[in-house]
């Protein structure tokens, strides 16, 4: 059943791949000539960018240093975000598209139980990212590695790594409220507005008092807050994301197993 | 020997709506049954309730002496849903072998040996296949692990006359093996050849069940005989179970209740040049019930 569900999973995923890895090779690409003319892109050119837009890029600071270069470009909105995407649509794949179009009927008279039909393709999923994330990992490296960024690859793993995680996060949001709800409409929703509204919530809330405790059910907070291509590994952070994931892929087996299937 | 399916007060609410109330019913090892009405009935809820894809509100069912919610128990069973869909790149040959895979291994020779009964191409990618060549595909998947029980939902819509044929041939063979089917649709017609019995349900409710035999028996037949010669029409008029007679010259036209013995009998003493017997219309008698069912109804508004 996970072979299967890797099976179908596989042109998109590649797509995606492709599609991150040609993302990373451009910015990167253009790193050298940044380096170059600090006085373009350094902290005074980025002084003029009006605060909420710099707040919602993550500050821009240190713009033409390696770290702060990937950090600003790679790691802050760009690639998360369409890792999220990516991690999405895999999900919607697992249990609410095949309910809609209705192909699930059948699968589920099969004799596996429904439980395992949820760990399974979780675990598909889970397979899936790792893949794409791997992938995109090694070209960020080579690419950082060939125009000197000169952040070192154990830095790298670490950002990456969150990447990995705050995307299988969300991508288990989607499978969780398609296996309670089998919408794939409404999975959507949820995580467009969870991933956007916990995005400005670390950004712009930062600054806001009033909102920022909302930090705290933001995943963008135990993705970002550690600074893992400055600090290393942020290993508490990191297994609130990992724990949280665990917690609603659990959820969906579970309400999965409840419920009417394609009514 | 224990039932096949036993369902006890089974009933299932859509919220509000109704799907299927209070069924009650028992299929037996070896009987083919049909199960009969028109679209929206709730043969579709009762055969997703039997199956576990959907939840009874009330009641309980049992299948082949347990509950499908038990993986192991869906592996005898073998189902092609009502609306069958099938989509994606793969070949309809990948799809049935990953199926096989799940169900336990199913020899390559028996699917092919099905996709040839059936016509149906198995290299072709599902989503470019066309109605009646997914529903082979369907009846495919749904025979070829060779189930004790077969549950079809509709399993003739989009298929010619030839490979129905075919499938209600394949049908026979799994009764002679003993083993059960249960079918589905909403003309008689298509399972009154295979059926020993039919259940018929309307507006969620199981109306009736009977005995094909015993309803082919009381069928309504309709009877052309022709004669050599003009015939006397007092010799056919008032025969028991004669109705509706019309002589013309050489020509006698009725319809039979029962037996044709009587009508029989008094033709033989003329020469038979050509002998007409419909089938009979099961539909008719299935028609009765719903129109008796609807007086019922009539009756109850306007008491």
């Amino acid at each position: 059943m996970i072979a299967k569900s890797l099976r179908d999973y596989r042109r998109s995923l590649i797509g995606w791949a492709i599609g991150l890895s040609a993302f990373m090779m451009m910015y990167l690409g253009v790193y050298s000539s940044i380096k170059q003319s600090p006085d373009l892109y350094g902290a005074q050119a980025m002084a003029k960018f009006p605060g909420a837009l710099k707040d919602l890029m993550g500050g821009l600071q240190d713009f033409t240093s390696g770290a702060g270069y990937l950090q600003s470009v790679v790691y802050q909105l760009f690639v998360p975000f369409l890792f999220i995407a990516c991690a999405m649509l895999a999900a919607n794949r697992a249990i609410a598209q095949p309910e809609e179009a209705g192909t699930l009927e059948l699968i589920v008279t099969l004799p596996i139980d429904r439980k395992r039909l949820v760990l399974d393709r979780f675990a598909a999923l889970a397979l899936g990212l790792l893949a794409v994330a791997a992938v995109t990992l090694l070209v960020t490296w080579v690419m950082a590695e060939a125009v000197g960024i000169g952040v070192t690859f154990d830095r790298i793993l670490a950002a990456h790594t969150g990447v990995l995680l705050l995307g299988l996060f969300f991508g288990t949001v989607t499978l969780a409220v398609g296996a309670a709800t089998g919408r794939r409409a409404l999975a959507t929703t949820v995580v467009g507005g969870w991933a956007l509204l916990g995005y400005v919530v670390v950004t712009i809330g930062k600054s806001v008092e009033a909102i920022a405790w909302l930090k705290w059910v933001s995943p963008f907070h135990y993705y970002a807050e550690g600074q893992p291509l400055y600090q290393g590994l942020p290993v508490g952070d990191y297994l609130v994301l990992a724990g949280a994931t665990a917690v609603l892929a659990l959820t969906a087996v579970l309400a999965f197993d409840r419920r009417d299937v394609g009514v | 020997m224990t039932a096949v399916v036993q369902a006890e007060g089974l009933t299932k609410y859509y919220g509000k709506r109704r799907g299927l109330e209070d069924l009650t019913l028992e299929i037996q090892p070896g009987e083919v049954f049909g199960y009969l009405g028109p679209n929206g009935a709730g043969k579709t809820t009762t055969i997703r309730l039997l199956l576990d894809v959907i939840r009874p509100t009330r009641g309980h069912v049992r299948v082949l002496g347990g509950g499908s919610r038990e993986a192991a128990v869906r592996g005898r069973i073998g189902y092609l849903p009502g609306e069958l869909a099938l989509e994606g790149r793969e070949r309809a040959r990948d799809y049935l072998e990953f199926l096989g895979r799940v169900r336990g291994g199913v020899p390559r020779a028996r699917v092919d040996a099905l996709a040839e009964r059936l016509n149906a191409d198995l290299s072709v990618p599902m989503r470019k296949l066309s109605k009646g060549n997914k529903q082979k595909i369907g009846l495919i998947q749904a025979f070829m692990h060779e189930p004790e029980l077969l549950i079809l939902d509709e399993p003739t819509g989009g298929l010619d006359p030839l490979v129905q044929q075919e499938f209600l041939t394949m049908v026979r063979e799994v009764r002679t093996a003993g083993r059960t089917v249960l079918m589905s649709s909403h003309v008689l017609a298509e399972v009154e050849h295979v059926s020993d019995r039919v259940g018929i349900v309307r507006e969620g409710r199981l109306i009736a069940v009977e005995n094909v035999a015993a309803l082919r028996e009381k069928a309504v037949r309709r009877i052309e005989l022709h004669f050599d010669a003009p015939v006397p029409a007092e010799e056919f008029a008032g025969l028991p179970g004669v109705r509706d007679l019309r002589v013309t010259g050489a020509a006698v036209r009725c319809t039979i209740d029962g037996r044709p013995d009587a009508l029989i009998k008094a033709a033989a003493r003329h020469t038979v040049v050509h002998l007409v017997s419909a089938e009979p219309d099961l539909e008719e008698i299935f028609l009765t019930y719903y129109s008796d069912e609807e007086r019922h109804d009539d009756r109850q508004e306007s008491a």
